[in-house]
């Protein structure tokens, strides 16, 4: 794999960080193209904060080459390379006014006072910040020292911007915004950002794609529609969104399916692709499974349950159903297909899905499974 | 009947006056206390260097002599100049160890901080005398520092302005009440968060451009701090260049002992002092104001 030398491009040839006994990132390998918005997603601890640190430079990898543009960065200090962060914390300078922190990277440079005057004006236009050069860091609000730490990275038009979980301290709705801000602010430049967060949602809003990383390990690296549509495992199809879990164990594979037959009438049918024996794990999300109205042909699983509990939630309804095979599921209606009354608790009711709408999975394995190839890459 | 009830404008103001000051009531006693042991000295020193006073002079009435007297005395001129460098220089020195001893214990100890920072403070807790006369021993004729060279065989003989000079007089005063420049420096840089200095190498800066434009604005505070508290013992202390100063190290501490003790120029040793007080006095409320200017706003 020839590392892309092409503007803002980033690469991770097998890079392992070990602190002591503890390896916080593992054998990772990583292709990013530049202009990107691609993001690290996983759960606390699981290194991704240790890999943008180290192509930030503030770490060094162990074992491997971090690449930035073609050229081998591994072990250059963080002030000599062409990437800037925003962290977590902000970081702006108490003592300097909002002009003077993001002029701080250009001074540095010694860029010429006028230019450094014209291009702090448009960084701090462009987070929106342009009234407020003059105030001291203790008197902007949290949202606002947020953008000014952007600013402060952007206006040195680095190769690469690297954000730490950014927007963890701000409160929902200002989160919300800054999200769509943020990627409206990424269409504007050509600048790779490398976005590291825990929060799934948050990476499929604003990621072109999306690392999953777990325990040091990257499990997938797909556009957040594969991620959710095609999870590579167990642990990626639990993260991103939610999911059912349903254990089967085949009685006959026929056709490419395999199919669990049980009492009623029921059955469950799973693309046939694990070559093993007794016992599958499948999983399908919940507006896949329907309970009321969808036609059933031979690739229909079906399976009768009891309804347990009932949440409104406007634009669809999400119901919990205890099936007859044991699993407790939680399915989402669209309300437009709501003809007359809500379901109520205890009412006995069949569930129907698609056999090409359930991914088989292993915990822990690397085999997918979805037939609908349909998708786009 | 109407006179008694009304209460005049002033009988209202003294009644408001004494309900806002009896919670402070308890005061009285400390606050007598302190006009009387300090107060009072310093207006009795004030009387003094307005009058002739002596063991051999007494003359009435109020006279401005003793203070021209300093004026226009070309020694006095010296020896303050001199005391003004020893001073200086001392406090520069503290600073330039002080300083990068508070920046390790602040950022760089991890768990050695609290015992670094004790025995800080328990090494100055020593009897100061007794510390000035260790230096004697160290630096004296046949001490540490002269054997050692002549035992190694960098000198044949002992090296004399090691003692008894400007040199050990600078020395030891910039080794004197480093705890009190230390922990204001400490104190500050405690306080800045370590992540800026992240930030600003991420922005590009190098090792002198985070210590010029970051910790040093940031730490300015308990940079003026340590003045505030250090320079003043180091301006008017006579004992350090009474036990290992010499007839070159002769500072204004020792002129208005000698004054006062030897002389019996009572008029002249009062006024020395009081014009000594007001320097002082205006070193620390610059260094004060300085100390405060990060936070303008």
């Amino acid at each position: 794999m020839t590392p892309a030398a092409t503007k803002g491009a980033i690469t991770l040839e097998r890079v392992t960080k070990r602190f002591g006994n503890l390896v916080a990132v593992n054998d990772v390998t990583l292709d990013i193209p530049g202009g990107e918005f691609f993001s690290l997603l996983g759960p606390s601890g699981c290194g991704k904060t240790t890999i943008l640190r180290m192509i930030a430079g503030f770490e060094e990898p162990t074992a491997g080459r971090i690449l930035l543009e073609g050229s081998d960065v591994s072990f250059v200090s963080p002030a000599k390379r062409n990437v800037n962060m925003v962290f977590q914390a902000y970081g702006l300078f108490p003592h300097m006014t909002v002009n003077d922190n993001v002029a701080f990277g250009l001074k540095i440079k010694h860029v010429s006072r006028t230019e450094v005057g014209g291009r702090v004006g448009e960084a701090l236009r462009t987070v929106r910040m342009e009234e407020l050069g003059g105030r001291r860091p203790a008197q902007l609000s949290g949202g606002q020292q947020q953008r000014v730490a952007l600013a402060r990275a952007l206006v040195n038009r680095p190769a690469a911007l690297l954000l730490d979980e950014p927007l963890g301290a701000l409160d929902l709705k200002l989160r919300k915004e800054m999200q769509l801000e943020l990627k409206r602010i990424h269409a504007r430049t050509s600048t790779t950002f490398v976005y590291v967060t825990h929060d799934q949602e948050e990476a499929l809003t604003m990621s072109q794609r999306i690392a999953v990383v777990k325990d040091g390990v990257v499990q997938q690296v797909a556009t957040p529609r594969e991620l959710y549509e095609r999870p590579v495992n167990a642990f990626v199809a639990g993260f991103i969104g939610t999911s059912n879990l349903i254990v089967m164990r085949p009685d006959v594979r026929e056709n490419g399916l395999a199919i669990m037959n049980l009492p009623d009438g029921d059955h469950i049918c799973a693309p046939d692709t694990l070559a093993q024996g007794a016992e599958m794990k499948i999983m399908v999300r919940p507006e896949r499974m329907r309970v009321w109205g969808e036609a059933e042909d031979e690739r229909t699983s079906r399976v009768h349950g009891t309804i347990v509990e009932v949440v409104y939630l406007g634009s669809m309804t999400q119901l919990t159903i205890d099936l007859a095979t044991g699993e407790r599921v939680t399915i989402h209606e669209l309300n437009d297909d709501l003809k007359g009354a809500l379901p109520v608790i205890g009412e006995p009711v069949l569930v129907k899905w698609a056999a090409d709408h359930s991914f088989v999975i292993d915990d822990g394995t690397t085999v997918n499974v979805a037939l609908d190839e349909s998708l786009p890459a | 009947m109407a006179a008694e009830a009304v209460l005049s404008a002033r009988q209202r103001w003294q009644a408001r006056a004494v309900r806002r000051l009896r919670p402070f009531g308890f005061l009285f006693g400390p606050v007598g206390v302190l006009l009387a042991l300090f107060v009072a000295p310093l207006v009795l020193l004030l009387i003094m260097s307005f009058r002739y006073d002596s063991l051999y002079i007494t003359k009435t009435g109020f006279t401005l002599a003793n203070f021209a007297g300093i004026f226009t005395n070309p020694a006095y001129r010296t020896v303050a100049r001199d005391t003004l460098m020893m001073a200086t220089t001392a406090m520069l020195l503290q600073l330039a160890i002080a300083f990068p001893l508070a920046y390790f214990i602040a950022f760089k100890a991890r768990r050695w901080e609290l015992p670094v920072l004790l025995l800080l403070v328990l090494v100055d807790e020593l009897n100061p005398i007794v510390r000035i006369y260790a230096w004697r021993m160290l630096l004296g004729r046949d001490g540490l520092i002269n054997s050692a060279l002549q035992w190694v065989g960098l000198t044949s003989r002992p090296v004399l302005w090691l003692l008894f000079s400007k040199f050990s007089v600078i020395l030891v005063l910039s080794m004197s009440w480093v705890n009190y420049t230390t922990l204001p420096m400490y104190a500050a840089m405690k306080a800045i968060n370590p992540i800026v200095f992240e930030t600003a190498t991420d922005l590009g800066a190098g090792w002198f451009t985070r210590w010029r434009r970051i910790l040093l604005p940031l730490a300015a505070p308990g940079i003026f701090v340590a003045i505030l508290l250090v320079y003043v013992p180091m301006f008017t202390d006579f004992a350090t260049p009474a036990l290992v100063g010499g007839p070159s190290s002769y500072m204004l501490g020792n002129q208005v002992a000698d004054l006062m003790l030897e002389i019996g120029d009572w008029g002249t040793g009062a006024a020395l002092s009081l014009l000594m007080l007001a320097a002082t006095a205006v070193i620390s409320v610059a260094a004060y104001f300085l100390s405060r200017l990060n936070q303008l706003d």
